[in-house]
């Protein structure tokens, strides 16, 4: 996977750095890809001009042409049609993973920063040790123990990408608890459900969406990552990074079979990246009066 | 300082052996059966049953971590079940290949980077930083495998200039002959570079606007001068931590692009061992390179610490 | 950046010139392999690197040649009892294994031995049940005593797995084989290479020819045909079927093929419907072009064939032709089945082996015209191996070659065949007979007669379509001198030269 962006404890993420008052045009541009993107993975099985899985020995490995714009891999199936359907696994892939963290997280990160004590002492010290594998090793080691496939990856990198989610949920909630309308639920006699999730996770959520939307492109690139080494998405899907390593012993005899779906994948990246950036932006107040510096 | 280090310390021990636990715990589920993967399509219960007796699979699980952890604390891996060898000299060939490829790309990102992120920094704003900028963005966004496709398709197949993968015979006193290391260690380096580029355009940005800088300009100071002697030295100490947490971040890219590069080290022998269900080379290669990886966050932690007194007692803030 | 580009450039440049000709050492053949290898511990080998392997280091008591024919190995004569039940064999005196022992009787015994034990995990096992008793009658004479009349046992000594390992050294060879082979060994590093040297003192004088082999690892086909283009290795064992051409037109290199039994097969299960019917069977195999599926699958580089007996062998059936398809002659088969019209269904093909997947798309183009519809779904091997295989109805599957006719054949075609039972449930009471027959025969006409009756009855009524037997092809430079690719897969080199 591409280098994740910097986590690690007082460190400000290097993106931010580097962030120049483009603010509009990054979003805009981001959406752009992005929305289009969604739109063409949702009306895939729709516009894709063939199945995914046609196989046709005539057509096998045939360069772009008229009829298939992207040409045919080695089972003569329309590459283009592939690289379709595959946005939809890598999104499925990006945001389930990311939403999966996101539910074990939020609610963790909450309760730490809210009880404090023992609770988020042990909480913490199991999120360091989690920290403390490379993510790939985490999915790999969590990979290795069953079959590989979609799904397990997508749990697995949901998993990798819990502790983030918990550090910074429970970072904010420490900043809120001591806020005077915390403390007059508190004294109300608020139940705690209703404390964390009505009072504070409202108040909270900017910053964690920003994390999260970092954490699809990694979710994203660390999928592709396992499938391309043969732990995640299992033929004959077409998920870009398995099509990638699928198309490898034909790299020079027809490289659009690698290209297109690693190309795609590329787009996909730099979308949500400049989303993301555009996201952080706007909403982490932070970040503006240090821009503007 | 020695407080905070040793505590540092101590609670990665206690990090280590939890991670121990945890994958011996996770692994030793493993379903499929590596007494089935031994005996082949033909196995028959019985024959399952007398290889899994011989491997002790048998032994209650606490007895088996207890056989595996004094092992390793004695500095002996196991023996890996398919390979039928110890697993030690195993992951260390592996790791000095791996060792030297991720060696390469580390120097290279950390020259690299902060040449790039201090000329972005003193050209703010130019094509140059632009560019550079825009050279940054697709590092991080194009995933390693398909950036060293390409750059295997241009450079090995059309051009025929270096090697697609493998690492040739070993040449200069090196296990691995030079010419292989290229292609593998450009990919890791345009995959790293960002961080550390970014970092220090943004660090040298804020040390131009310190008013040391200031005044050694007002002085009269010549401007190559100001940025290398005032501006760059403080700019560079937090890239210094950064480089440290990249080394964590090789490692993990280092498992894909030994991949793509059939480069046979660590990360390619964790996949070997995974895909034959090798239980004592799958824990012992992943607990080599979390304690590699904990290492290199310890260091970044310390560098970290020393450069920002502020943090110094206690541990910092989430 | 100007300059950072610029003398990456000029670096690459500077390693251009060097990069092609790395120097030759003298008498050193350096060989280009896909896998990894597990073990070096003949009796626990799986895959074709390993076997290869096990022929360079070790002898057997028996060795099978190029064209099939028995010869002596380790024991320079045999005699077998009337029933043939008892085995007796005379031991060659005086070979020494690489540490310096002499081999006798016990050694075999132990080897044996180990192969049948469970906790070794050999799958070569099945083969030596039918061993009842091993008896070491003097250090240079060993009797086998069968538990039924066995005519190939001779044949089965010969095995991969059972490669005659030193009885003082078993705990070792896995890491450091000791054998009586051409080659010693001398190191593996795991990923990367495998090393073996000569062994001045092997049995046959003058042999072996090379000083030195050197065996380099490497997965991807790309990587193997650069490596051979650029002189990086004098051969690639085993050449991906996609880069024949690639080779064919290149001047320095040699493409040799030849015809193994190894084999792909259309598997039809017949505790399915409507493959139960014999006829739709026939129909189907009336209806594959066997050509067509060489060319499809194999890129041509495969032989026609009625069954797993490959077509150079002696004991294949030539007085059956093999035609083209017969569409008419299909659809009058289905039409009398009861599928006029013909039907849907489905094939599975095991992903990650590019010929089958093939095989499968091709068949279903083929069964177009006789109106069978069929969908092709790859499935990952494992998955393949647990859910598809004996269990559907339709797939793909495919065998390495065996190194006797009868273990090739009897665990696929005889109704408590190993193979049969979780392949096709094929049940042919005239097959058995012929098979059990064959076991027993004396002479070698005998055996003839028989194996090619087998061919005629699996034709007649098939299992599955056997369309082809691949062709093993290695490419070596034009500096290898006197090397021949043997249809067992593995690397005869002790005729060898390079120059």
């Amino acid at each position: 996977m591409a280098a994740p962006l910097i986590d690690q404890d007082g460190l400000e993420a290097p993106l931010a750095g580097v962030t120049r008052p483009r603010l509009p045009r990054k979003l805009v541009v981001g959406g752009v890809i992005i929305g289009i993107l969604v739109v063409l993975a949702a009306l895939a099985p729709w516009i894709a001009p063939y199945r995914f899985d046609e196989m046709s020995l005539l057509k096998r490995l045939k360069p772009p042409s008229a009829a298939h714009w992207f040409g045919t891999d080695e089972f003569g199936r329309d590459v283009l049609s592939r690289t379709l359907l595959g946005a939809r696994l890598s999104l499925l892939m990006g945001i389930g993973a990311t939403l999966l963290s996101l539910v074990i997280g939020v609610p963790l990160g909450l309760l730490a920063g809210y009880r404090r004590g023992r609770f988020d002492e042990v909480l913490m010290r199991t999120m360091d040790v989690l920290l403390s594998f490379p993510p790939i090793m985490l999915g790999l080691l969590i990979l290795a123990v069953t079959q590989p496939a979609l799904w397990k990856a997508i749990i697995a990198i949901g998993i990798v990408y819990v502790p983030p989610i918990v550090r910074i949920t429970r970072s904010v909630t420490l900043d809120l608890v001591n806020e005077e309308f915390i403390q007059a639920a508190h004294v109300r006699g608020d139940s705690t459900r209703y404390i964390l999730f009505s009072e504070i996770l409202p108040n909270a959520w900017p910053p964690i969406a920003v994390e999260a939307s970092l954490r699809i492109t990694f979710a994203i690139l660390l999928g592709a990552a396992l499938s391309f080494v043969g732990m995640g998405a299992q033929p004959p899907s077409s998920d870009w990074g398995l099509m990638v390593s699928e198309a490898r012993p034909f790299v020079d005899s027809a490289p659009w079979i690698a290209l297109a779906p690693g190309l795609a994948m590329c787009l996909t990246v730099i979308g949500i990246n400049l989303l993301g950036d555009g996201l952080r932006e706007t909403l982490d107040p932070r970040m503006r009066s240090q821009r503007g510096a | 300082m020695i407080t905070y280090v040793a505590q540092r310390l101590l609670a990665i021990a206690f990090i280590l052996f939890v991670m121990s636990v945890l994958i011996f715990g996770i692994t030793q589920v493993l379903p499929g059966n590596v007494a089935y993967m031994i005996a082949g399509q033909f196995a028959t219960p019985d024959v399952v049953a007398a290889i899994e007796n011989k491997l002790g699979l048998h032994d209650p699980i606490f007895v088996q971590y207890w056989r595996w952890a004094s092992g390793v604390l004695r500095g002996d891996l196991g023996q890996s079940l398919i390979m039928e060898r110890p697993v030690g000299p195993l992951i260390q060939e592996a790791m000095a290949r791996s060792a030297i490829l991720a060696g390469v790309a580390f120097i290279c990102v950390a020259v690299l980077g902060i040449v790039l992120g201090v000329v972005a920094a003193v050209r703010k704003d130019s094509a140059t930083d632009n560019a550079i900028s825009v050279f940054t963005y697709l590092g991080i966004s194009v995933p390693e495998f398909f950036w060293g496709i390409v750059l295997i398709l241009v450079f090995a197949r059309y051009l025929n200039w270096l090697p697609s993968g493998g690492i040739g015979d070993p040449a200069f006193g090196l296990p691995v002959d030079p010419r292989y290391l290229i292609l593998p260690a450009i990919t890791l380096t345009f995959a790293l570079i960002a961080h550390v580029s970014r970092l220090t355009r943004s660090s040298m940005l804020e040390a131009m606007r310190s008013n040391y800088v200031r005044f050694a300009r007002a002085k009269g100071l010549a401007e190559s001068l100001v940025v290398r002697r005032h501006a760059l030295r403080n700019a560079l100490l937090p890239t210094i931590t950064v480089l440290a947490i990249d080394v964590g971040f090789l490692i993990g890219g280092i498992v894909v692009v030994e991949t793509v590069f059939s480069y046979p080290g660590l990360g390619r022998l964790l996949l070997f061992a995974i895909e034959r269900h090798d239980l004592p080379l799958i824990q012992a290669s992943i607990l080599i390179i979390a304690t590699i990886y904990c290492t290199a966050n310890l260091i970044a932690d310390i560098l970290y610490a020393y450069f920002n007194p502020k943090i110094r007692y206690g541990r910092p803030a989430h | 950046m100007h300059w950072f580009s610029r003398s990456i450039i000029a670096g690459m440049l500077l390693t251009a010139p060097t990069w092609s000709n790395s120097a030759i050492a003298q008498g050193t053949l350096r060989v280009a392999f896909g896998s990894s290898l597990n073990t070096l511990d003949p009796a626990k080998t799986k895959i074709g690197e390993e076997y290869i392997q096990n022929f360079l280091i070790y002898s057997g008591v028996t060795e099978i040649d190029r064209d099939g024919k028995l010869k002596p190995d380790l024991a320079e004569s045999w005699t077998a009892s009337e029933d043939v039940k008892t085995w007796t064999f005379k031991l060659r005196k005086g070979v020494k294994f690489h540490h310096g022992r002499e081999v006798d009787a016990e050694d075999v015994k132990a080897t044996i031995e180990r192969v049948i034990d469970k906790a070794t995990g050999s799958v070569a096992r099945v083969n030596f049940e039918i061993i009842d008793k091993i008896e070491v009658v003097d250090p240079q004479t060993i009797k086998f005593e069968l538990k039924l009349p066995y005519a190939g046992f001779a044949e089965i000594l010969s095995d991969r797995q059972a490669r005659v390992v030193p009885r003082d050294k078993l705990d070792t060879i896995g890491q450091e084989p000791i054998g009586t082979g051409p080659f010693k060994f001398k190191s593996y590093k795991p990923g990367d290479r495998v090393e073996l040297v000569k062994n001045p003192d092997y049995y046959v004088p003058g042999t072996p020819k090379l000083d030195a082999i050197t065996f380099r690892i490497m997965p991807e086909s790309a990587a193997q045909v650069t490596a051979l283009e650029t002189g990086e290795v004098d051969l690639v064992w085993n050449l991906p079927l996609e880069s024949i051409e690639r080779f064919q037109k290149n001047s320095n290199v040699t493409v040799d093929s030849v015809a193994t039994s190894t084999w792909d097969g259309v598997i039809m299960n017949a505790a399915h419907k409507p493959f139960d019917d014999v006829r739709v069977r026939r129909a189907i195999a009336l209806a594959l072009d066997k050509k067509a599926l060489v060319e499809a699958a194999l890129y041509g580089h495969g032989s026609v064939t009625h069954t797993m007996i490959s077509p150079t062998h002696p004991y294949y059936n030539k007085d059956i032709a093999i035609t083209g398809p017969d569409i008419a002659g299909a659809k009058k088969l289905l039409a009398e089945a009861g599928h006029a019209n013909g039907f849907k269904t489905t094939i599975f093909v095991p992903s990650g082996r590019p010929p089958r997947e093939r095989v499968g798309i091709t068949v279903k183009e083929l069964l177009k015209p006789v109106g069978i519809e069929v969908d092709v779904q790859r499935v990952p091997w494992d998955k393949f191996v647990k859910d598809i295989e004996g269990k559907e109805a339709f797939y793909v599957d495919g065998f390495f070659s065996r190194p006797t006719i009868d273990t090739s054949i009897y665990p696929w075609y005889h109704s408590k065949g190993s193979w049969n039972t979780v392949l096709w449930n094929y049940k042919n009471d005239a097959m058995d007979k012929v098979l059990d027959a064959a076991r027993g025969a004396k002479s070698d006409d005998e055996r003839a007669k028989l194996y090619k009756e087998f061919q005629a009855l699996a034709v007649n009524e098939p299992a599955g379509v056997v369309p082809y037997v691949l062709n093993h092809v290695n490419a070596f430079r034009k500096n290898v001198k006197a090397f021949q690719s043997s249809p067992m897969m593995w690397l005869d080199l002790r005729q060898t030269t390079v120059q």
